[in-house]
């Protein structure tokens, strides 16, 4: 559907269930949960091509990438509502709120006008080529170089050499928003620079890590003498720290609000076989109490943005709630189904115990929850430098 | 009220309330609390109950809140019965009650049924009064007992609901300012007390204590907002519990700051604590209400999301 005016945020949460009510045999996946990672990538592929052609996955983004304008808050809608719905994970999905921006915002007009209606098309993925082996929570470590073909202001082409670890299913990927050392080591971030860079690029090569669920989603990127026309330099050279830290405000309020639709789907997904005693009682409503918290916070955040305020360290906070709140519910959905997670060997319990031993991560990605502690203390609780 | 009046409201409160030689009543009823209470009772509730927990001085104002909530005239002469601790239900005979019960005229209390809820208002002979010392003397709690069998006056149900949730609004506003003044006084002394030939607040392991109290109190401030912008009785359940969650959060965190000081009565920290202690169980701590929203939830296999963007 399209429509004249970009509609409010209520108008849109109505129409957009109500839609996605009435097309439910067509979004659901079709394998039996949790499926292969390829069937989960093919699934919201699939979703999002769907949402694509129906306008929705449109709402939220800027004209000039082929979206129909209105609040960044609608495509935050559109994703918790899918979150809430098992059609697609909301950590691969809410990828597009770290990626698409960065492309709007830092690369040349017409890259972005041409590439980002493919990602929200779902007819192409991209990935993100942050942490390194040597640069994890220190980010302004990093040590993948990328050197100019010739003068750095002048050079046609870069040529990119080193290695990205942790990159979120980059063997999916067509593209890559890649953070790269341009600078001498000790520049820090300020001489890091950030490329938009092609997968199929002759000197890359994906290596699959397989996680501690068993799941191959992360891997290794190595670049090897990489090509790189510098027409896909994202911002300026050795700008590309801004480039980061750009994608917070995204990652802290849509990322967030459509894992929170997730994890309160979870809860009741876990406590729908659970017998009623008081024992099960305690644990849905310790979690409840948790998950409520989270939800309050992640609203007053979001309209802050909303409202025009520049979200910074106070996100900080948003994070360990959400890490808090992950493990909690994961937490309770092990009480509530004893055994199933521990010894269960059918398809249902496979899903879960993959879901449970992943939610271990939600203190570690993202910055870790030391990170953000850090973080708190310095800028919201000032308490100075520490030793 | 806007932001700016609402600012402007609790710094006056907190100001009158911190330096008053006089009864925190008194100084309550110099600021036209009542009359704030009739017009805007959210903002009022806010402020003053936030302003007597981050002061640690206690009224009965809570008395009043009740009141409005049971359609009664809030007024000096009139308190209202509390639950048992750790009790939500209508208190009947035997329960709580302020400081304020010492010199009213008449006490409201509210019964139940099977069938009927009702509300009595009884004249202060006819009731056994009883006072309670605990862990915190000066927050006034009394033990009442009603001898009268005056026949209560029909009420709809849903009206104690609202005034539990009233109650359980006021309760979590005055836990959430004792946790930020718990808060200010670690951090204070985590910035001035020497150790090691540093202040400790340069030790990572002092920081994020201090860090996880901040979440504590910035997420239970979240559930007010929106206990004030959706009331109803689940979200004052859900403010009251995470009240109750972040003030052994932030207890915890901030007595292990304070060190030995924390530990003496020469050091303010004491009287906070003390206070959030006993404010827990007044119309249920975190678990009593956790096991009540338990089972609600688990009754309809739903997980119910309350506020949308």
């Amino acid at each position: 559907m399209k429509r004249a005016d970009a509609p409010t945020i209520a108008e849109f949460r109505a129409e957009i269930r109500a839609w996605l009510d009435a097309h439910d045999d067509e979004l659901a996946p079709r394998y039996a949960p949790p499926g292969t990672l390829d069937d989960r990538v093919a699934q919201m592929q699939r979703v999002k091509s769907i949402l694509f052609d129906a306008h929705w996955m449109r709402y939220g983004w800027p004209e000039r990438v082929g979206g129909l304008g209105g609040s960044p808050m609608l495509r935050t809608e559109l994703g918790a509502s899918l979150a809430a719905r098992d059609y697609v994970d909301p950590g691969s999905f809410s990828l597009i709120e770290v990626l698409a921006p960065t492309l709007i915002d830092y690369a040349r007009p017409e890259l972005a006008a041409e590439v980002v209606p493919r990602l929200l098309a779902g007819t192409e993925m991209w990935c993100q080529g942050f942490s390194e082996p040597g640069s994890g929570s220190d980010l302004g470590s990093l040590a993948c170089r990328a050197e100019p073909d010739g003068d750095a202001q002048s050079a046609s082409s870069w040529i990119i050499n080193g290695q990205k670890v942790w990159t979120s299913l980059a063997q999916y990927s067509d593209r890559c928003v890649l953070l790269t050392r341009t600078g001498p080591a000790e520049s820090r971030h300020r001489g890091i620079t950030a490329f938009f860079v092609d997968m199929d690029t002759p000197g890359i090569t994906v290596a699959p890590i397989e996680m501690i669920n068993g799941e191959r989603e992360f891997t290794e990127v190595f670049f090897d003498d990489v090509v790189v026309p510098a027409d896909r330099i994202l911002g300026e050279v050795d700008g590309g720290w801004a480039v980061a830290m750009s994608i917070l405000p995204y990652e802290r309020s849509s990322c967030f609000w459509q894992r929170i639709a997730y994890l309160y789907r979870r809860l009741e997904r876990a406590m729908a076989s659970a017998e009623c005693n008081d024992r099960n009682a305690a644990i849905v409503g310790g979690a409840f109490v948790q998950l409520h918290a989270l939800r309050a916070r992640s609203r007053a955040t979001q309209h802050r943005l909303a409202t025009g305020a520049t979200l910074g360290a106070e996100t900080s906070i948003d994070k360990v709630l959400v890490a808090t709140a992950e493990h909690a519910t994961y937490d309770a959905v092990r009480q509530l189904r004893p055994g199933v997670i521990e010894l269960g060997d059918d398809l249902d319990a496979t899903a879960w115990r993959a879901e449970y031993v992943y939610s271990r991560a939600a203190t570690i990605y993202g910055g870790t929850a030391e990170v953000q502690r850090n973080i708190i203390a310095r800028r919201l609780l000032e308490l100075g430098d520490e030793d | 009220m806007d932001a700016a009046e609402r600012e402007l409201l609790a710094a006056t409160v907190h100001a009158a309330l911190a330096d008053a030689d006089g009864r925190a009543d008194d100084v309550l009823a110099d600021l036209g609390w009542l009359d704030i209470l009739a017009a805007e009772p959210d903002d009022a509730i806010a402020v003053v109950f936030g302003a007597l927990g981050r002061t640690g001085r206690s009224a009965s104002a809570l008395d009043d809140v009740l009141a409005a909530a049971l359609g009664r005239a809030p007024s000096a002469g009139l308190a209202v019965v509390l639950p048992a601790y750790e009790h939500s239900d209508p208190p009947a005979r035997r329960g709580l009650a302020t400081a304020r019960v010492e010199d009213a005229t008449e006490l409201c209390v509210v019964t139940r049924d099977a069938t009927t809820t009702g509300v009595t208002v009884v004249a202060m002979p006819a009731v056994s009064v009883t006072p309670i010392h605990g862990i915190d003397p000066e927050l006034g709690l009394h033990r009442v007992e009603i001898d009268a069998d005056a026949p209560p006056e029909k009420i709809a149900a849903d009206r104690w609901d609202d005034a539990v949730a009233q109650g359980r609004r006021a309760l979590a506003h005055q836990i959430a300012g004792a946790c930020h003044a718990m808060l200010d006084l670690a951090r204070t002394h985590a910035v001035e007390r020497v150790q090691f030939g540093r202040p400790i607040a340069r030790f990572q392991a002092m920081r994020h204590r201090l860090a996880e109290a901040l979440v504590a109190v910035d997420a239970l401030e979240a559930t007010l907002a929106v206990a004030a912008d959706e009331p109803n009785p689940m979200t004052a359940a859900l403010a009251k519990a995470t009240a109750g969650r972040t003030a052994r959060t932030v207890a915890r965190q901030c007595q292990q700051v304070l060190a030995g000081i924390g530990f003496t009565t020469d050091h303010p920290f004491h009287r906070f604590y003390k206070r959030t202690v006993a404010l827990e169980g007044l119309f249920g701590s975190a678990e009593t209400i956790e096991l009540d929203l338990g089972r609600e939830l688990l009754a309809v296999r739903h997980v119910p999301t309350l506020i949308e963007l």
